[in-house]
């Protein structure tokens, strides 16, 4: 007979009340996923939709009069990817560092054979418990001459304590034998570090790295303090002077919209224009998020198992 | 041996006073293309040194600028640490309370003999009063004063459905407070809950002429221009001793009882009213300049609403006739120069010369960015104008004012909305009703230490006290607790200091 085949599955099947709760939990899921995607779809929408309609509160979770005109402001008339390529740049250049100091510092503290490891382990639990002040922080960046530059929006996390003692503990628990085996072949410490100890660890990297992407991606506080150039705004910082100064923006651009001395309808308002440069700076994250998903679910996890 | 000392000692003595003398002189211009000149302004959302207002200034003043500025959130903090962190900026535009705090950290360079080597447009482009405001009690000037543009506007006011109102039998915009009334009444009676009546935003209070509880077009009708007010004696006075303000909250609380105000005043922001207003959910709403620029287009796409639909009112006289309203005459914007500052001559030359091409600068070129109107008013051409011009006000350090009063509504003018509105209620009241302006006696108060201290929690108190009135839960009656509280809490002293400054002015 066709059509009757039988397929053997592992899964063990879910009683009455097992699938009434996968049931609730689905419909209870899906309500909080709807209610986390209508604020971001009201704004979305808000961006691609009319200035009038935007003012007279007529948009809701759809454009209402689909119009280009707000986006293309804040593309070409704002310092959108300036902001944006300051980001980008803070963001992989920070990476790259914050990993280099981290996998340098947890290595050697992660040696038992390593004299003073303690104390230098103790050095970064103090200054991890206890914050020297931000006036302290601010004198030495201006000090050592990088105020206004990509280093003062990267120092301050060039090295994570936290970070750092999550990788030493994670080196602790490999194999000493693999890295003595590598010795045996000649291997110094750098060449055993970077050829046997980190493709061993490589979800604890990934992890930790993306840990600091988000803290530099997400870092408004440091920027605005030890910078004092619209050149070097990053994306959080453009966003809050969007915010700040939309009326000023959209005065400018209503004011340009006039023809003949009659006036015609604007499309760009403060809050379509807020909107918008909030939609655009969305963007970048929203196509990373679905590649590194699965390590942020890692990243939630490994503090906890670790740490 | 020991005249040889002494000898020393006292060639020593003279070097030091020589160098002391030069360097009491003023120092001399580099000169354009010599220096970079540095200048912090305030928080804005463009990039600053890529603006094309940076070729316009370069163009008229020769020098090179680099442009710096302070963030939106912690901007008192961010200046502070960077004028203790040694920063090397030139030109500081801040705004008053930021440059009393750079004062009081004598962080500031007396300005008088650069001013007077280097900057004679400037002190001739300012008055007296603002001179002084900017010096301290030997006469040295700190600041270089930038004035709010138009010492004369109705900036708060009411925009209206005139199509509604002349349906409802209305055939005058009301310019009394009685007439106000009786017009809302009307509409209530016409429209029932059809519409809201009349909305308006609640607004964290904020002493002086900034922003009140009350609409001030209706405070005015009851003889309250300020939180402190003077009397004609002299006399300082809070605006609760007013006579006029108990009748004002009564008629506020007849209003809300009555069910004329919006039920949803207290939590308005400009944004819902504009919406409500926009879209066509109210009849009457509190407005401004830059809210009738997103509403009256809203209207007109969304209403099919023209200008003739949209009407304003202004500044409403009380049942006596009389109608008092403050003067906006103030600082809008201080630049002043760090005593670190190595470039103070140049970084005075310069303002000196955007003053010197203010026109050129802020406006623009005649033909190409502006005409004169028949009544000599400046036009703005636009798109041109707003392109090329729309961002200077952030690059504005010092004015000549009496000039700037007349170049600065072509600003507004580029908006038809805005223009409707500042035609109708400030243009119109300076030229039919300019008795009802009141000047603010405190604009060139000095800082003082109780008013520092206590006003704004003072303001806070009343601010509070006018809502539970509104709100029903406590009543006029209880305005004399609250004046002993206030008075109890700083107000006396505040009072004392106040008059203290207006015997001062008279002497």
């Amino acid at each position: 007979m066709t059509g009757s085949k039988k397929t053997i599955t592992n899964k063990i099947p879910l009683g009455k009340s097992e699938r009434i709760t996968v049931v609730i939990a689905n419909i209870v899921l899906t309500i909080f996923g709807l209610i986390a995607i209508f604020p971001c779809l009201h704004v979305v929408s808000k961006a691609f939709s009319l200035g009038t309609r935007v003012t007279a509160g007529q948009v809701l979770f759809w454009p209402n009069g689909f119009q280009l005109e707000t986006v293309n402001y804040i593309l070409t008339k704002t310092s959108f990817f300036t902001a944006l390529k300051n980001s980008l740049i803070v963001f992989a250049l920070g990476t790259f560092i914050s990993m280099i100091t981290t996998i340098t510092t947890a290595y050697p503290l992660s040696k038992p054979a390593f004299k003073g490891r303690k104390v230098i382990s103790l050095l970064y639990v103090i200054s991890m418990v206890f914050f020297g002040g931000i006036i302290p922080a601010y004198m030495v960046i201006r000090t050592i001459g990088i105020y206004n530059t990509y280093w003062a929006c990267i120092m301050p996390f060039a090295i994570v304590q936290f970070n750092m003692f999550i990788v030493k503990n994670y080196f602790e628990g490999l194999p000493e034998s693999i890295e003595e085996s590598a010795k045996i072949d000649g291997a110094g410490d750098i060449r055993t570090l970077v050829s046997i100890v980190c493709p061993m660890s490589k979800p604890v990297l990934a992890t930790i790295s993306l840990l600091y992407a988000i803290t530099y991606w997400n870092n408004y506080f440091h920027v605005m303090m030890y910078t004092n150039s619209t050149e070097m705004r990053t994306v959080q910082l453009y966003l809050y002077d969007i915010i700040n100064n939309g009326q000023s923006f959209a005065e400018n651009l209503y004011s340009g919209m006039y023809s003949g001395g009659v006036s015609i309808s604007p499309n760009v308002t403060t809050d379509g224009m807020v909107a918008a440069a909030v939609t655009m700076s969305l963007i970048p994250i929203i196509a990373l998020y679905p590649f590194v998903q699965r390590f942020m679910i890692q990243g939630i996890t490994i503090g906890s198992v670790k740490g | 041996m020991k005249k040889m000392l002494s000898l020393a000692l006292v060639c020593a003595l003279l070097l030091a006073l020589l160098v002391s003398v030069a360097s009491a002189e003023v120092p001399a211009l580099k000169g354009p293309g010599n220096v970079t000149l540095k200048r912090l302004g305030g928080n804005v959302g463009f990039d600053v040194n890529a603006n094309y207002m940076v070729d316009i200034i370069k163009q008229a003043t020769g020098y090179d600028v680099e442009y710096f500025s302070l963030p939106a959130q912690n901007a008192d903090e961010k200046l502070l640490m960077d004028v203790a962190g040694g920063a090397d900026y030139d030109v500081i535009n801040v705004n008053v309370n930021q440059w009393r705090t750079l004062m009081a950290q004598g962080a500031l360079m007396p300005l008088n003999d650069l001013l007077d080597a280097y900057g004679q447009d400037i002190l001739a482009g300012n008055s007296a009063d603002a001179w002084k405001a900017l010096s301290d009690k030997d006469g040295n000037i700190y600041g270089v004063p930038y004035m709010y543009p138009h010492s004369q506007e109705i900036a708060s006011f009411m925009a209206c459905r005139w199509d509604l109102m002349q349906a409802a039998g209305i055939e005058s915009i009301p310019t009394t407070i009685d007439e106000f009334y009786s017009c809302l009444v009307a509409l209530k009676d016409y429209y029932g809950d059809e519409y809201i009546i009349f909305s308006g935003p609640y607004k964290p209070a904020s002493e002086g002429n900034e922003n009140w509880v009350i609409p001030k077009t209706i405070a005015c009708a009851f003889g309250i221009y300020s939180d402190w007010m003077v009397a004609d004696d002299g006399s300082v006075y809070y605006m609760t001793e007013a006579p006029g303000f108990a009748p004002m909250i009564e008629f506020l609380t007849k209003l809300n009882n009555e069910g004329l105000l919006d039920p949803d005043w207290a939590v308005n922001t400009d944004s819902t009213v504009n919406e409500k207003f926009s879209s066509g959910r109210a009849i009457i709403a509190c407005s401004n300049r830059a809210g009738v620029q997103v509403t009256t287009p809203a209207q007109m796409e969304n209403l099919n609403l023209t200008y003739d639909d949209i009407g304003y009112i202004g500044a409403l006289k009380g049942t006596d006739g009389t109608c008092t309203y403050m003067r906006t005459e103030a600082f809008n914007q201080i630049s002043c120069i760090l005593r670190s500052s190595k470039n103070a001559a140049d970084a005075i030359n310069w303002m000196n010369l955007k003053v010197q091409n203010q026109l050129f600068i802020c406006i623009g070129v005649e033909g190409v960015h502006f005409n004169y109107d028949d009544k000599g008013m400046i036009q703005p051409i636009n798109p041109i104008f707003a392109n090329e011009r729309g961002d200077s006000y952030w690059y504005i350090d010092a004015t000549n004012q009496p000039a700037y009063e007349v170049q600065w509504p072509s600003r507004i003018r580029k908006s038809d909305a805005q223009w409707a509105a500042f035609n109708a209620i400030t243009i119109k009241a300076t030229a039919e009703t300019p008795e009802i302006f009141v000047p603010n006696r405190f604009t060139f108060m000095p800082a003082s230490e109780a008013f520092t201290k206590y006003n704004t929690s003072l303001f806070k108190s009343l601010q509070d006290f006018i809502l539970q009135v509104l709100s029903g839960t406590r009543t006029i009656d209880d305005l004399a607790t609250f004046q002993s509280d206030w008075a109890n809490n700083g107000g006396e002293e505040v009072r004392a200091e106040l008059e203290a400054y207006i015997v001062s002015q008279a002497e």
